[in-house]
């Protein structure tokens, strides 16, 4: 089965938060919850030794998803075609399993709905053959959507063509994240292990 | 302190009470209905996509745009765009959180209440433009036309100039713009007078120009952006154009120079974080390296640039070569190869190698003889002072790391592209030329990888008329000489001449002293000029000198509250249409949408003209009249000997305006004539071949009309980095002072002195001697607000729901603030404001940054503590008064001083939580369309 999942190159990402509101605009997220959150990185105290750089944080498409594993009515979910990790509001009964399973809080509760919700790689696109929302308005270009599996999507070349040692993912206990992050030392120090 | 009652269910409770008198912009139960992020999607019908173009900043960013049942449902990138490829912006994606805004101008609006509160009642269009029109004409008739004044702004709309062609329509001498001055108006006018360029041919990104850098094949490879950060000011087109050549194989080095780490400073392989204030030290020590150390292009200095013309000492002007009994035109030069001072034609004689530097004696006609410097010669003794250890004391930068970046910059295919930053300090003229001395300097020129280029110039033209610049276009045939010098400010800082504008600070003191004369009625339009104009108590401090003040923009503002007397509601960019040159492409900007009883800016000005010329203002009706505004001259060619010209007459209704704008475009698949529906029909088209389009080297053609290469738009037909022409600007206004009678010479009595090299000033107010305010204070962008728009849209204000500023952790040590977050009050000279800490390594010690904030919510109460535009902004503390850039007058809106303190919480009751801007959100409501009645014209 295919892993698809998003690449981010922070070399090139300029903290502009187009894909934040991308985001909000294509899947009617709701004020204060974010399905992809940009944090700003400072590193350093003053000039020279200064260093910054932006992390948009989404759904990470773990191989082996906890999210999945935990909910208890089968709401977290992959699709049947693409192997995307997906929740189906309709069986979500608002257990909050999955956000103490998911080991990047990627996930947020929304009370007046009592539904848990996430990026979902705006699977409404990416089914039609379009690209998600971020990716295709990304003022820097710094995202790639595609297949980790195969070599000729965007993602796989996007990583083949950074650094080896530029290359990062968030911790791994486990779940296996298909996200990527390309970040090199000169613009910043991965702030993780691994 | 008064409290904020406005919930979310209040704030539309309260607004349900539509009675005689009403708050602006509280009358959401009228929205018409939103997106469908926020409707029920079952009974869509089909989507429509809609290519349009976004001006939510000035970039211009093609959008398509997802149409339901009439309603905007979706925005994103267009993949067609020649300068985006399919990248959009927070700012151009929330643009329907603008359009949608519950805090919309819905209908025109007349005071009820004092000033200072936001009171109104609807009226009708007649009612608020017959309002509007009695009174200026009867000012006109008691106190003259220079009674009346315009201003404008540059956030956000695509008719920015309308105030300037209504002044000058009407016979008023005053239009004034916050930025202009303390924006763009330097750079953009010392490239006309160096490079001889068309308006838009100059080293501001920011400002839609450097072409060259939306190629991947650009053999540019370094990049230095002095003061610019075009992935902040404009992340679709200009972040979006250097975030491809970064990430090319080949990539692209830059230096940064700027006192905050930008998202430019830090992918920068040199970044100079420089005291703010000190540029123009820093350009003249880069100037100096590179003659001591004879890095400059030679060539191309002898052969197309007047530093070896020899320079009369007493008028500091070019010696004409008539002067020493030669042909008139030609220049006087010491000729290497012949041992002698000999004239120089056009273009370059073979065999010539003329002297750069140096001293020598010329005979003049009359027989006297006098020691005469090259222009190269003047500008190196200018900047003697500037070794890499001077300058990097001044501008608290490392020796070192300046010359890394000189070297940079010299040894390979670079250019300088250079931000605003500069222009918003006194020393502004001399930063823009100095810029472009080191371009001239570097032969960097139309040459591949340069910033300066002279695209589409050759070959087929777009044919449309864009008439959003400031300037020639605007109504000049309609201008008398009186008014030019009746023009506050413009005598003493003739680069107003080229924007048609006045300045500031002179208005200011004109309507509080009444000297020479009081300006009492005010015609607005834009955002909020308490969050944008420098020093705003000082403005807030005349409003009881005005006698009458209209406001036009799609959302009240504080100044609406403050200020305005008459509300006209304009629309939304996604209600605009026009046609947008990019490249060499032509893009509709379409009426995706049209609500309300929002009308068309410029159909506004050209109505109340109209209303004008009825009421006997016999300029306001010429102004309707071809014959009357565009003599048939074209101007945009950039040559020095501009002429009045290519102005469009005020159309009658907007069909008619669509048919100026596409003044002659053609379809290029049927060289047919086309329209503007039949453009938005077809979709964006190609007017011009892209090898024709895309020429370097233009100035070396061959013009077929003289036989000769084209040369530049200056007399000599060189690049003019010894700028003589800017001490003739201010001895006679030549070449911007322009009206009826054409190119006038404003004459003895308003001459003043400028020079033709620049000149370093240290900042007024200096942390070099200032102990009770020690922190310097710079300016800059954010990439999700443009000047002062969208504080009122949800999906960017949680982004950032306060003002804030950045300190170095040292200074936050310093002065007892503990943790990014805390507030902190900040005052200057002028003022104090609050907003909360960034303790960061992303500001140099010694400076501090923070951005001009305003909260709308605050507006919504009758507040008499002017919350809305005191507790946030930048503005309230900067300067506005001398020193001011002598040729173009610019006040101070960075490096300036400041102090800091802790303090508990903002004292104003600002939003701060998400949830709180949800009063933003759209409405869905049934349609409401039988409301309103927007009368033909608009």
């Amino acid at each position: 089965m295919p892993h698809y999942a998003i690449a981010v190159n922070l070399n090139l990402c300029t903290g502009c938060m187009s894909c934040e509101v991308a985001c909000k605009q294509e899947n009617d997220v709701p004020l204060g919850v974010y399905w992809n959150r940009v944090q700003r990185f400072m590193q350093g105290d003053a000039y020279p030794d200064f260093k910054q750089f932006w992390l948009p944080t989404m759904c990470q498409q773990c191989q082996e998803a906890p999210c999945v594993e935990v909910c208890p009515v089968g709401a977290s979910y992959r699709d049947g075609d693409d192997n995307t990790v997906l929740i189906d509001e309709d069986k979500c009964i608002g257990c909050q399993a999955c956000i103490s399973a998911c080991p990047y809080g990627v996930r947020t509760y929304v009370e007046d709905t009592n539904k848990v919700v996430k990026c979902e790689l705006c699977h409404q696109l990416t089914t039609q053959g379009d690209k998600p929302a971020c990716v295709k308005n990304c003022p820097a270009g710094c995202r790639f959507y595609g297949d980790a599996d195969d070599p000729d999507s965007d993602f796989s070349k996007a990583i083949a063509n950074a650094d080896a040692d530029s290359v990062h993912q968030f911790p791994d206990s486990g779940n296996k994240p298909t996200s990527a992050y390309i970040l090199s030392d000169r613009i910043g120090d991965w702030p993780y292990e691994g | 302190m008064a409290k904020t009652m406005l919930t979310r269910r209040s704030f539309v409770k309260a607004s349900a009470v539509a009675a005689a008198t009403v708050a602006a912009a509280s009358m959401a139960e009228e929205l018409v209905p939103a997106s469908d992020a926020y409707a029920d999607d079952s009974s869509a019908s089909e989507e429509k996509i809609v290519h349009t173009v976004c001006r939510a900043c000035i970039a211009q960013c093609p959008i398509l745009a997802h149409v339901r049942d009439g309603r905007v449902v979706k925005l994103e990138g267009d993949p067609d765009g020649p300068m985006t490829h399919g990248a959009a912006c927070a700012k151009g994606l929330a643009g329907i959180q603008a359009l949608y805004n519950p805090m919309r101008n819905k209908y025109p609006m007349i005071r009820t209440g004092e000033r200072g509160t936001n009171s109104f009642k609807r009226v009708s269009w007649d009612e608020a433009l017959d309002t509007i029109a009695d009174k200026l004409m009867e000012a006109y008739d008691k106190y003259g036309p220079e009674a009346v004044f315009t201003s404008t702004g540059g956030g956000g709309n695509p008719h920015i100039n309308g105030p300037i062609r209504f002044a000058n329509s009407f016979g008023a001498p005053n239009t004034f713009e916050p930025g202009c001055a303390q924006c763009y108006l330097p750079r953009q006018s010392q490239a006309r007078l160096v490079y001889g360029g068309r308006p838009d041919d100059n080293l501001s990104i920011a400002d839609s120009n450097v072409l060259e850098y939306y190629f991947q094949d650009t053999e540019a490879r370094v990049c230095v952006l002095w003061g610019a950060g075009p992935s902040w000011s404009g992340p679709s087109m200009t972040g979006n154009a250097i975030a491809r050549l970064r990430a090319r194989p080949e990539g692209l080095k830059t230096v940064v120079i700027d006192p905050r780490c930008t998202a430019d400073a830090s992918k920068a392989d040199i970044w100079l974080p420089i005291r703010t204030g000190t540029d123009v030290a820093l350009m003249m020590c880069w100037i100096k390296y590179i003659i001591d150390n004879e890095l400059f292009d030679k060539e191309f200095c002898q052969q197309w640039t007047n530093f070896p013309f020899l320079v009369d000492p007493d008028t500091k002007i070019d010696i004409d070569a008539k002067e020493i009994g030669g042909t008139e035109g030609n220049y006087v030069v010491y000729d290497n190869a012949q041992g002698k001072v000999v004239e120089m034609p056009y273009p370059y004689p073979d065999g010539y190698d003329v002297a750069l530097f140096g001293e020598y004696d010329v005979t003049f006609s009359d027989g006297t003889t006098k020691k005469c410097k090259t222009g190269y010669q003047v500008l190196k003794e200018a900047c003697e002072d500037y070794s890499l250890e001077n300058t990097a004391d001044i501008c608290w930068l490392d020796a070192d790391k300046i010359e890394e970046a000189i070297r940079l910059y010299t040894d390979n295919c670079s250019t300088l592209i250079h931000g605003l930053a500069t222009d918003r300090s006194p020393n502004s003229a001399q930063a823009a030329l100095a810029a472009l001395e080191l371009e001239c300097m570097m032969g960097h020129v139309e040459c591949p990888g340069a910033a300066l280029q002279a695209f589409g110039k050759l070959g087929p033209q777009p044919g449309i008329v864009e008439n959003d610049t400031f300037g020639q276009g605007c109504l000049q045939a309609l201008v008398t000489r009186e008014m030019l010098e009746k023009r506050l400010g413009a005598p003493e800082h003739k680069g107003f001449y080229n924007w048609q504008v006045s300045h500031i600070p002179s208005v200011l003191e004109a309507i509080k002293t009444g000297e020479p004369y009081k300006p009492r009625i005010w015609l607005e339009r834009s955002g909020n000029k308490l969050a944008m104009l420098g020093n705003v108590k000082s403005w807030y401090d005349v409003f009881p000198e005005i006698d009458f003040c209209v406001h036009a923009y799609m959302y009240p503002t504080s100044f609406t509250v403050e200020c305005a007397d008459v509300i006209i509601p304009t629309r939304e960019w996604l209600e605009c249409p026009k046609p947008v040159k990019l490249l060499n492409m032509i893009f509709p900007r379409q009426e995706v949408a049209h609500l309300f009883e929002t009308a068309d800016e410029t159909m506004y000005w050209a109505r109340l003209a109209a209303k004008c010329a009825e009421r006997g203002n016999d300029r306001c009706r010429r102004a309707f009249d071809w014959n009357e505004v565009a003599p048939g001259k074209s101007v945009m060619d950039g040559n020095w000997e501009m002429g009045v010209a290519d102005g469009i007459p005020w159309a009658h209704d907007e069909a008619e305006l669509m048919e100026f704008f596409m003044k002659d475009c053609v379809d290029p698949d049927t060289g047919e004539k086309m329209t503007f529906p039949e453009l938005c029909e077809k979709g964006p088209i190609t007017y011009s071949p892209m090898e024709t389009w895309r020429q370097y080297y233009v100035y070396k053609q061959t013009n077929p009309d003289t036989g000769l290469p084209y040369g530049f738009g200056s007399h000599s037909k060189r690049v003019e980095p010894y700028s003589d022409i800017t001490v003739k600007l201010g001895r006679t206004g030549y070449p911007f002072a322009l009206c009826e009678e054409g190119q006038v010479d404003l004459g003895e009595e308003y001459s003043v002195e400028y020079e033709p090299v620049p000149y370093y000033m240290e900042p007024d107010e200096s942390p070099l001697d200032d102990s009770e305010y020690p922190l310097v204070m710079t300016a800059g962008r954010v990439p999700y607000f443009h000047h002062g728009t969208l504080r009122n849209v949800p999906w960017l204000r949680e982004i950032q729901p306060t003002a804030e500023i950045w300190i170095n952790k040292q200074d936050a040590d310093k002065y007892g603030i503990e943790n990014s977050g805390d507030w902190v009050k900040v005052s200057s000279r002028r003022g104090e404001t609050y907003a909360r800490a960034l303790i960061t390594g992303a500001i140099a010690p010694g400076m501090v940054y923070q951005e001009r904030f305003w909260y709308p919510e605050l507006l919504d109460t009758d507040y008499k503590d002017h919350g809305s535009w005191m507790a946030g902004n930048v503005n309230v503390l900067t300067k506005n008064d001398a020193p001011f850039s002598d040729v173009y007058g610019t006040y101070t809106l960075e490096g300036f001083q400041v102090k800091i303190e802790p303090v508990d919480s903002c004292p104003f009751d600002i939003w701060t939580e998400p949830e709180q801007f949800s009063a933003w959100l759209p409405e869905p409501s049934d349609p409401t369309t039988d409301d309103y009645e927007i009368p033909e014209e608009l």
